[in-house]
């Protein structure tokens, strides 16, 4: 499979230089970033993936399948601990979980639906937004394990859900510092012995 | 253990020619070992370069380049950071503490650096150790500089003694009209704090009070005591330390810099950028431990050549021993033992090398190249490279043994016609 390297057209524009500020976030189908913050007994984690990694499209939901296929992609994202399988002896429980789908067209809406109309580029952009759009799931979740220290691997059940994703980047920061890993759907399990 | 005597005997009986092989053995597992320790040393001491730091802020370029600059002093940074967007990071509620890091002037060949005194606090290394002050104090005054133990062995410089900062690097034009004083000496670390000069930001711009476009504006001489009335508010900083308040913000912190509106910006996670780093300069190691793995082969090979000339010598003794009774397995057990024992006395032999030369270098090494080697006991890793140095060398002479195996059966029992 070829590897797509693809930028998103994402505008992220601060509330004052909206016209000014222009940002290309990175984009890369097939591999996803995921962030793990441990402090005490939480663990925070944040997971980015490329729409066609979980849904395998990127395009506006055009019908009542892909509505579906969004839908049951949230609500799998919605649940982390069958997705990142921690050992048992860590004993962790969700607090809080959130996942939602984010494309361009999104951004659009929440940060400056304001400025629609004075950029000429957009609107054209937008008319062939169907063809070039990029969208991206992001999840959000904050676990408590009483027994952080038995994290001493955890398992991606996640590729096994998610038959289009290949590849998980992941940073862990934690008191000792930050450390990042990569994990594949070859090798889907994360080694921790000795981090925490 | 009749056939371990006669291997033991044996090899007594050729001490010569055994004890060349084993030497050679000894050396290449020695160069083996020695450079796998090596490698582990300079990666551990890379990793322990800067530790407690949780993000390193500086303009918007690459992580390894940020790293770079700010950490190792490599290279120059793209861009400075303008005080205000420090400003800014620093009164964020999650950022706990933030030190300003200044660069771009130098004395002799040894960078200056411009920071706070918060830094003698928060920078740590080799795993949360702090800078120590060997002799005299931190900076108390505007023209005070605290510099790093090389710096005060290669020019032998002492505390109080006057020092004039270089505007630029590897510049001729020097900040000759203010002279900084040598407050403090700090203890070697074997990072490239080492190999710094410590001045306060303040400093920085007093230096630069009379300097406008890397020259002195003619004629235009303030005084020192004029300079200390002065604003000296640096304008910009060349990049940042940063600790967050905890681990959890890490990442929204990050996230927050590198989305900063109103200047590009750059956070990086400092073991992710060493890691990355790492990766690049670990290219060179692999192929040293490439090379001394091939030297451990030629060894093992030169054992085989050893006994396959020796097996000529040795046609009447396989005779005799097959004339007594010996089946030819035992001939082929022996020699194979034969050889497995040359490779544990060269491999054993190579490994009290490696603690002889350990000993004799670790000082050397720690005041050079401040690379600490530890002397400890043989890594799991290490004995692996043991175990197969013994294991390849009983495979290695199976080649040899399994000819003489052949020719046992009937070789140097008949006259030869």
């Amino acid at each position: 499979m070829k590897r797509t390297l693809a930028i998103s057209t994402i505008l992220l524009a601060g509330p004052l230089l909206a016209e000014d500020t222009r940002q290309l976030d990175a984009h890369e189908h097939g591999v996803g970033e995921l962030n793990i913050a441990i402090d005490g007994t939480t663990l925070a984690m944040e997971l980015h993936a490329p729409g066609a990694d979980i849904v395998g499209f990127e395009y506006k939901a055009k019908s009542e399948e892909d509505r579906k296929a969004i839908d049951s992609g949230v609500a799998t994202l919605a649940r982390p601990l069958e997705l990142f399988v921690f050992p048992a002896a860590a004993e962790c429980n969700v607090t809080q979980a959130s996942a939602a789908l984010e494309s361009e067209d999104d951004h659009h809406d929440h940060d400056h639906g304001h400025d629609h109309e004075h950029h000429d580029e957009h609107a054209e952009h937008e008319e062939h937004a169907e063809e070039t759009t990029h969208s991206e799931f992001h999840a959000e979740y904050n676990l408590n394990c009483s027994d952080p220290s038995a994290i001493s691997e955890i398992t991606f059940a996640y590729f096994e859900a998610f038959p289009n994703a290949r590849e998980l980047e992941i940073q862990i920061a934690s008191a000792s510092g930050a450390q990042s890993f990569e994990v594949t759907r070859e090798q889907p399990t994360l080694d921790l012995r000795g981090m925490f | 253990m009749l056939i371990l005597r006669l291997a033991i005997a044996s090899l007594f009986a050729r001490a010569l020619t055994v004890g060349m092989t084993t030497l050679a053995i000894a050396l290449s597992v020695a160069l083996f070992l020695g450079v796998e320790k090596i490698r582990t040393g300079a990666k551990a001491s890379f990793a322990d370069t800067i530790s407690g730091t949780d993000l390193i802020v500086g303009a918007r370029s690459g992580s390894v380049q940020l790293l770079l600059y700010s950490v190792f002093r490599i290279g120059n940074a793209t861009n400075n950071v303008t005080w205000e967007s420090y400003q800014d990071i620093a009164a964020r509620p999650d950022v706990e503490w933030i030190v300003p890091i200044s660069l771009g002037d130098s004395h002799r060949q040894f960078r200056v650096m411009g920071t706070s005194v918060a830094f003698f606090d928060h920078y740590k290394y080799r795993q949360g150790r702090d800078l120590a002050v060997a002799e005299g104090a931190i900076m108390s005054d505007l023209f005070d500089a605290v510099i790093g133990a090389d710096v005060a062995k290669t020019l032998n410089y002492s505390i109080n003694d006057p020092i004039i900062v270089a505007h630029g690097i590897a510049s001729f034009k020097e900040h000759d009209d203010q002279p900084f004083r040598i407050s403090g000496i700090l203890e070697k670390t074997g990072t490239p704090v080492d190999r710094t000069v410590i001045v306060s930001m303040e400093a920085i711009e007093a230096i630069h009070v009379d300097w406008q476009g890397g020259g002195r504006i003619p004629g235009q001489s303030t005084p020192v005591e004029q300079i200390r009335q002065m604003d000296l508010t640096p304008k910009a900083v060349t990049a940042a330390l940063v600790g967050v308040e905890s681990p959890l913000q890490t990442f929204s912190l990050q996230r927050a810099i590198n989305n900063y509106p109103e200047e590009p910006l750059l956070a990086v996670l400092p073991g992710v950028a060493l890691q990355e780093l790492w990766a690049i300069v670990g290219v060179a190691e692999t192929a040293l431990l490439a090379v001394s793995g091939m030297v451990v082969v030629t060894a093992l090979i030169g054992m085989m050549a050893t006994m396959f000339s020796a097996l000529n010598e040795r046609r009447r003794e396989m005779a005799i021993f097959r004339a007594m009774g010996a089946r030819p397995n035992m001939i082929l057990s022996m020699l194979v033992l034969e050889a497995a024992l040359t490779a544990t006395f060269g491999a054993l032999l190579g490994l009290s090398l490696l603690y002889l030369g350990l000993v004799i270098a670790q000082p050397i090494i720690d005041s050079a190249y401040g690379l600490w080697l530890p002397i400890e006991f043989p890594s799991t890793r290490e004995l692996a490279v043991f175990l197969g140095v013994v294991v390849a060398g009983a495979i290695v002479s199976l080649v040899p043994a399994l000819r003489a195996y052949r020719l046992s059966l009937a070789d140097g029992m008949l006259p030869k016609t």
